[in-house]
């Protein structure tokens, strides 16, 4: 047909394939920015069970349903299930990890400043699942 | 087909290479202290972003389209494939 272009098509499609690159790129940088822990992180364990939590720090201290932290240092938060599948939230920390049973899955964050956080679960797991919480307390850095 | 090889090149150019750049630009090294709430909150804002620009422009390109080609406008004219017994 005479005067007919694909210019626009061919546009059309580079531009959407450009756009899905930078997209795909932009949200891989940021997983690789929050998955990679720094080295001095202090390793917590975190154990989910039907309905409470369970945290072991490096020093074999042991706290249930309640975590505490310092401001300014870096935890990597190993989560696992001792039973059905959990979901290990802080919703101030934008932390938010499945714990399954069998394998060990990790996230880590660094609270900047004290405070007082929530701590829940957020995969259904039961009857008692709305009331799987935690209270995380982010404490002065003691040194 | 020599243009659409040379548009996809300048594309990839200035588009798709630094943004594999970027992603490939740090291998396996431990991480640095930072706000994680900072990084997922900005990579939401900004694909925010790109979906209603996209959004925007593909529904103003339909609007635009079925505004200028509707058979009232005073520009229209039939097509090969519509004839041209008007």
């Amino acid at each position: 047909m005479g005067g007919h272009s694909n210019w626009p098509e061919w546009i059309y499609v580079g531009v959407v394939i450009a756009l899905m690159c930078w997209v795909g790129a932009e949200a891989w940088e940021a997983e690789r920015l929050i998955e990679h822990f720094p080295e001095d992180a202090k390793v917590i364990k975190v154990w989910g069970q039907q309905w409470f939590w369970t945290f072991e720090h490096e020093d074999g201290t042991k706290e249930i349903g309640e975590l505490h932290v310092e401001a300014g240092k870096a935890y990597k938060f190993e989560i696992m299930s001792k039973d059905v599948i959990h979901s290990f939230n802080i919703h101030d920390y934008v932390v938010l990890l499945d714990a399954v049973p069998g394998k060990v899955t990790t996230v880590w964050f660094a609270p900047d400043k004290p405070g007082v956080h929530d701590i829940q679960c957020r995969e259904y797991c039961g009857l008692i699942h709305y009331n799987m919480r935690g209270t995380l307390y982010v404490e002065e850095p003691s040194s | 087909m020599k243009r659409i090889v040379g548009l996809f090149l300048v594309l990839a150019v200035l588009v798709v290479l630094p943004a594999m750049d970027a992603a490939f630009a740090a291998g396996a090294e431990p991480g640095e202290y930072l706000d994680r709430r900072v990084v997922i909150w900005n990579l939401f804002f900004k694909m925010m972003t790109v979906a209603f620009v996209v959004g925007a422009v593909v529904s103003g390109t339909i609007i635009w389209q079925c505004w200028r080609f509707r058979e009232s406008h005073p520009k229209a004219k039939p097509t090969a494939y519509e004839g041209t017994d008007w």
